[in-house]
Parts: structure tokens; C-alpha cells; sequence
């Protein structure tokens, strides 16, 4: 005869395959997320590796007025195109197509006020939601020097000596590298990476507990000759194992993306072997199955399908305060980490990521603590399952 | 064979049993009426083990459902108030689903389900899953949980409700034949009129006491009332249970 969780985890597991909510959730965190980090990853090292101002893109309108201004933009290894005389909107439109980082427009009277004297009036036209916006920069930083030049020149023709305008000296020295900037994204990469654990789970830990008893089929359940740990542990095994899947699932796509991707441009790394990933993913089953345990036990006590869920769209998001808290303060690993569930699984990642032997204690930490913590709430739940107070509320 | 003595149970300060007595015997239909909130409820959970009573005696086949609820429950079949149904699952899964919990074995249970399927009149929706079944359609089922593992006692709570005329009739040969293998059945109704065409045997409860034990026509005679429904009123003390 087969033991009875295990015929309640088929008929879960069978049950939940026909529902599309889970399914849908599964292929959601499994697929997409995976896919949409490395995305983001992607366009990260394409920014970053685009040689500095290649080429800044620049429309001019009336640039025969300012023959000076414009060699001198060019030798900043800025493109002119000209264009005709343009209205606002037309203007607009060029900018919000961001394929050029700003628009000059010299007013029409510019050489006349140029010779006379009077501030010769340039229009810069620029789109700063746009990602073009840096080299608009530039381009101001050039005009500004252009002014100076010419009123330097100026003073001079006046017999004055043009430093008399220069009462400082600015000199700008930027610290912050590629690299620095990286190592903060990959520790919040891998955070993220463990979260499915808690979310591919939650439909199926709600439907066959807070579901079952909203459907009023829990107590016929409850009536049939099985013990409560028996049932708990059937269900708990089925949510589990969605998790386990997903989990696996998409730390494999997750590495193939990563392996595939030039981390190194941008001051990443990610030397996990496959045995190394296939080690993770093991001790990181202990921590889908603490997250169906605890969802099971606090959404077994919710009199509805949406009350459990909103319970647990909170209580999910728990386990990730650790390792925000760690990198808000920015802790140096230690022994501890490996002991809370999730951290430890975040905090395992991201040393073998950095290509460094970790040993097995951090393996077996991170393994134990998970599963301790599982059984604490299968144990929970099945003694809650048990208790007066909740047959009579079923 | 059930037999209860004495049985008291409360939840808090609200008592929802005071004092309850009877013998349920084999081969008998006994009906088990009570206004809304007698504690019929909590009587048929005592019985299988899910509460826990605070004095008296229960004992099934000689099992107290409180020390050994399993093996009460593995000789119980339990019609709840509710279906239980899976909307995901269809009836034969359903059926197979409980029946591996009570340990049956897959070609015996394969030809159980058919034998209950026929006797309930059910084989149209054997094959369906049960979103969208009609309230008959889900009693059937029901029914047919409760019937598969050949349990000796049956627990029944309301099973003709929501069941058309032919229905109601399969169902009362159902529980004729049940009667008449030795099996023990207690069924909790409102139909006066399936109590005086089916049942042996009538225990009356009224707000958590059991006020009479008797064959309909004792009842009757024990009133002076020639009507079952007058009686169970004048053994109730009122009438506000039959309008609830």
C-alpha cells in the first residue's frame, strides 16, 4: 500500500498541474526573469564598453553663422548635421527619436549681435529622460569653453589679461569605476535570483489549504482515516516540489546566461561551474521546501483563497530583508550568514560567483538551516491541523 | 453498532451537548432529527474522532474514536454537510483519491468504483470533473465517497437534499441494501416523511440532550400524536426548529 502523504502529494501535484494560476507563476519566474536580467546585463556592458565620445551626434540649425564654434566642435570629435531652418515640434520629434544627443539653433540675427557685441543668443534643445543625456553634457561643458575663449579674447583686444575672468581653477577627479559600480548589481542579481523559491510555490501551499477549506472539502478530508501530519506533509511535498523545480529551472537558465555573457566588461564575474551550480541548486531544495512549509502554515489558518494571499504577498518578502539588511550595511561574510535561510543561500552564491573554494561547511550550513526551519513549520502546521480550535473553524 | 452514554461537550461557555445517549444498532436506519443547532454536528465530529468529548462514552464497534480515530474512521463512511468535491479532479479520480487514503487496492477499488457508480445511478459523470456538476450530481458523489470503502457504519448528514425524485428513490434503495448487509447507519434529516418509510429507529435531540429514543411509531404513541412531524414538535418542546 502506498503511504498515504504520498497518495495525498499526487493527487495535490496532479491537481495543481491543471491549475493555470500556478503554472502560469512557474513559467513567469522560471523563464522571464532569467531572461530579463540578462537583458539588463546585456545593455549594461554595451554601455559600458561603447568607447567614450564616439562620435556625439549633433543637429545644428544656422550653423554657417559660427564657423569657429562649429570647428570647434568638431575637433571635441563632435558630428554636425546641418538642418534647415525647423519648427519647435520638428525639433521635439528629432530629440524623442534619441538617436542625437541635442539640437543647436542659432538665432537668426547671431552674426549681427556676434559683431556687435550683444550676447549672441544659441538655443540648446536636449531630451534629458533620454540616456543621450551625458553627452549633452559635453556639449555644454564645450560651449562654455568656446564663450570663455572668445571673451578672453576679447579683454585681451581691451588690454586686459583674460585670467582676470578666471578667479579659480577647476580640476575634477572621478573615483568611481565600472567595476565598483558593478559589484553592488550582482549582489542584488543574486538576492533576487532565490525569490521564486517563495513565489512559484505560494499557489499551489494557498489552493490546498486555504482553497480547500474555502471549497468546504476540508473537513471531509480531514475526516478520512489519515493523520493530520499525513496530509499536511502530502500537500507540503506537492507545493515543495513546484519550487524545487522552478528553483532549479531557473538557476540553470540563469547561469547559462551568465556563462554566456562578457561579465568582465563591466567588473562582474561569475566563475560557477556547473558542479558548482548543480551543488547549489541542491541545498537550495531545503529552502523551496521551507518556503511551502511556511506558506502552508500560515495559509492553512486563512478562512479564504484571498486572504491567504495577501497574507503571504507579505510574509514572502521576508526572508529578503536579511540580505538587504547585510548589504545596506555592508557586512563582511561570516560563519553566521550560512545559518538564516535565504541569506545563507544568497550569501553561498555570491562567494562562489567570486571564484573563491568556500569548503563544504557553508554547503552543509546552508542545507541544515533550511531544512530545519521546514520541518518546524510542517511540524506547526500539522499540530495546528490537529488542534480543536481549528476543526472547528474549518 | 454505535453506542453513545452520556456524552457532554463544550466549546467555551456555549454547551454544545449536555448530555446525549443512544445505541445505533447493525442492520438498522436509525434517523438522528434535532432542530437546526441541536448538535447534531457536533455529535457526527465526535463520532469520528475529529472533537474531542469532555465526559461520557463513545465507542464504535467497541473503538473509542478519541483513542484510535484512525481505525474508527477506516470503518466510517462520513456525509458531511458539505460535498468536498475537487473541481480539478474528475469523479473517478475523485473516488480513487479516497479510496487509496483507506488503503484500497487499485483493481479492487477500479471495480468498486463501478459498482458504486451503478448503484447511485451515476455513470454519466464518471469521466467529468465536477465543475459544473448539478447539486444532485454533487451528492451523488458524495455519496459515493462515503460508500466506497464498504464501510459498516455510515454517518449521513442531510443526503437526500438538493436530490430530484429518482435520485431521492436510488438513494433510499441504496441504504435499503446498506441495511439490509448489517451495516449500522445514523442519518441526520428534516424529512419527516423518509423517516416513517425508512428508518428503524428515531433519536431525538433538542438543544444538546437526547430527548427521545424510539421506532417512529413509539414516538407517535409516546405523544399521543398520530402525525411523526406533530410528535418530533411536541418532543422538541417547540416549533421554532422546524421554522428555522
Amino acid at each position: 500500500m502506498k503511504p498515504r502523504f504520498l497518495i495525498v502529494f499526487l493527487k495535490e501535484f496532479r491537481e495543481t498541474l491543471r491549475d493555470r494560476r500556478s503554472l502560469g507563476l512557474l513559467a513567469l519566474f522560471t523563464f522571464i526573469y532569467p531572461v530579463m536580467l540578462g537583458y539588463m546585463l546585456n545593455q549594461q556592458i554595451e554601455r559600458a564598453t561603447r568607447p567614450e565620445r564616439e562620435g556625439i551626434a549633433l543637429s545644428v540649425i544656422g550653423a554657417a553663422k559660427a564657423p569657429t564654434l562649429m570647428a570647434m566642435l568638431k575637433q571635441k570629435n563632435v558630428t554636425i548635421t546641418d538642418l534647415p531652418p525647423t519648427t519647435d515640434e520638428q525639433i521635439e520629434a528629432l530629440l524623442h527619436g534619441r538617436k542625437i544627443a541635442a539640437v543647436l539653433r542659432l538665432s537668426d540675427n547671431f552674426t549681427a549681435d556676434y559683431a556687435a557685441m550683444r550676447p549672441a543668443r544659441i538655443e540648446l534643445w536636449y531630451n534629458s529622460a533620454s540616456d543621450l543625456d551625458a553627452r549633452r553634457r559635453d556639449i555644454d561643458e564645450i560651449l562654455q569653453v568656446y564663450s570663455s575663449n572668445i571673451a578672453g579674447a576679447r579683454l585681451l583686444a581691451h588690454g586686459v589679461s583674460p585670467t582676470t575672468m578666471a578667479p579659480i581653477k577647476l580640476q575634477r577627479y572621478d573615483t568611481g569605476s565600472t567595476a565598483a559600480r558593478s559589484a553592488g548589481v550582482i549582489g542584488s542579481i543574486l538576492g533576487f535570483l532565490f525569490f521564486p523559491a517563495f513565489i512559484c510555490c505560494v499557489s499551489a501551499a494557498v489552493d490546498s489549504t486555504a482553497g480547500e477549506r474555502e471549497r468546504r472539502s476540508l473537513e471531509v478530508l480531514m475526516s478520512q482515516p489519515a493523520h493530520a501530519w499525513e496530509l499536511i506533509v502530502g500537500k507540503w511535498l506537492a507545493a515543495g516540489a513546484l519550487s524545487v523545480i522552478g528553483i532549479t529551472l531557473e538557476l540553470a537558465l540563469a547561469h547559462a546566461i551568465l556563462i554566456w555573457l562578457p561579465l568582465e566588461e563591466i567588473g562582474m564575474s561569475w566563475r560557477v561551474t556547473s558542479g558548482d551550480l548543480a551543488l547549489v541548486c541542491l541545498v537550495s531544495m531545503p529552502l523551496c521546501m521551507f518556503a511551502a512549509g511556511l506558506q502552508i502554515a500560515i495559509a492553512m489558518n486563512a478562512k479564504s483563497f484571498k486572504e491567504a494571499q495577501s497574507t503571504l504577498s507579505f510574509i514572502s518578502l521576508v526572508p529578503m530583508v536579511p540580505g538587504v539588511v547585510v548589504s545596506m550595511l555592508d557586512l563582511k561574510t561570516a560563519t553566521w550568514m550560512y545559518l538564516v535561510p535565504m541569506l545563507s543561500n544568497q550569501t553561498l552564491l555570491r562567494e562562489i560567483s567570486k571564484g573563491e573554494s568556500v569548503g563544504s561547511l557553508p554547503f552543509v550550513l546552508t542545507f541544515a538551516s533550511s531544512a530545519i526551519a521546514a520541518l518546524a513549520a510542517v511540524a506547526f502546521a500539522s499540530w495546528r491541523m490537529k488542534s480543536e480550535r481549528y476543526v472547528l473553524a474549518v | 453498532m454505535i453506542q453513545v452514554h452520556e456524552v457532554r461537550k463544550h466549546f467555551g461557555a456555549v454547551q454544545a451537548l449536555g448530555g446525549v445517549s443512544f445505541t445505533a444498532q447493525d442492520g438498522q436506519i436509525t434517523a438522528l432529527l434535532g432542530p437546526n443547532g441541536a448538535g447534531k454536528t457536533t455529535l457526527l465530529r465526535l463520532l469520528v474522532g475529529l472533537l474531542k468529548r469532555d465526559h461520557g462514552s463513545i465507542a464504535v464497534d467497541g473503538v473509542d474514536p478519541a483513542v484510535h480515530p484512525i481505525a474508527v474512521r477506516a470503518n466510517i463512511g462520513f456525509l458531511t454537510d458539505q460535498f468536498g468535491l475537487y473541481e480539478r479532479l474528475s469523479t473517478r479520480e475523485y473516488l480513487t483519491y479516497f479510496g487509496e487514503l483507506h488503503g484500497m487496492g487499485k483493481p479492487a477499488l477500479a471495480a468498486r468504483i463501478d459498482e458504486v457508480s451503478t448503484l447511485l445511478q451515476m455513470d454519466d459523470i464518471l469521466e467529468r470533473r465536477s465543475k459544473g456538476f448539478s447539486q444532485g450530481q454533487r451528492i451523488k458523489v458524495a455519496m459515493a465517497r462515503t460508500l466506497l470503502h464498504r464501510p459498516r457504519h455510515l454517518l449521513l448528514d442531510e443526503p437526500s437534499r438538493g436530490l430530484d425524485v429518482m435520485s431521492t428513490r436510488a438513494l433510499r434503495v441504496a441504504l435499503a441494501a446498506l441495511r439490509d448487509d448489517g451495516c449500522c447507519v445514523i442519518m441526520a434529516t428534516h424529512v419527516m416523511q423518509e423517516v416513517s418509510h425508512l428508518c428503524d429507529d428515531v433519536i431525538v435531540i433538542a438543544k444538546g440532550f437526547t430527548v427521545a429514543q424510539g421506532s417512529p411509531q413509539q414516538l407517535c404513541e409516546r405523544t399521543g400524536i398520530a402525525s411523526l412531524e406533530d410528535a418530533f414538535v411536541s418532543l422538541v418542546g417547540t416549533d421554532e426548529g422546524m421554522l428555522a
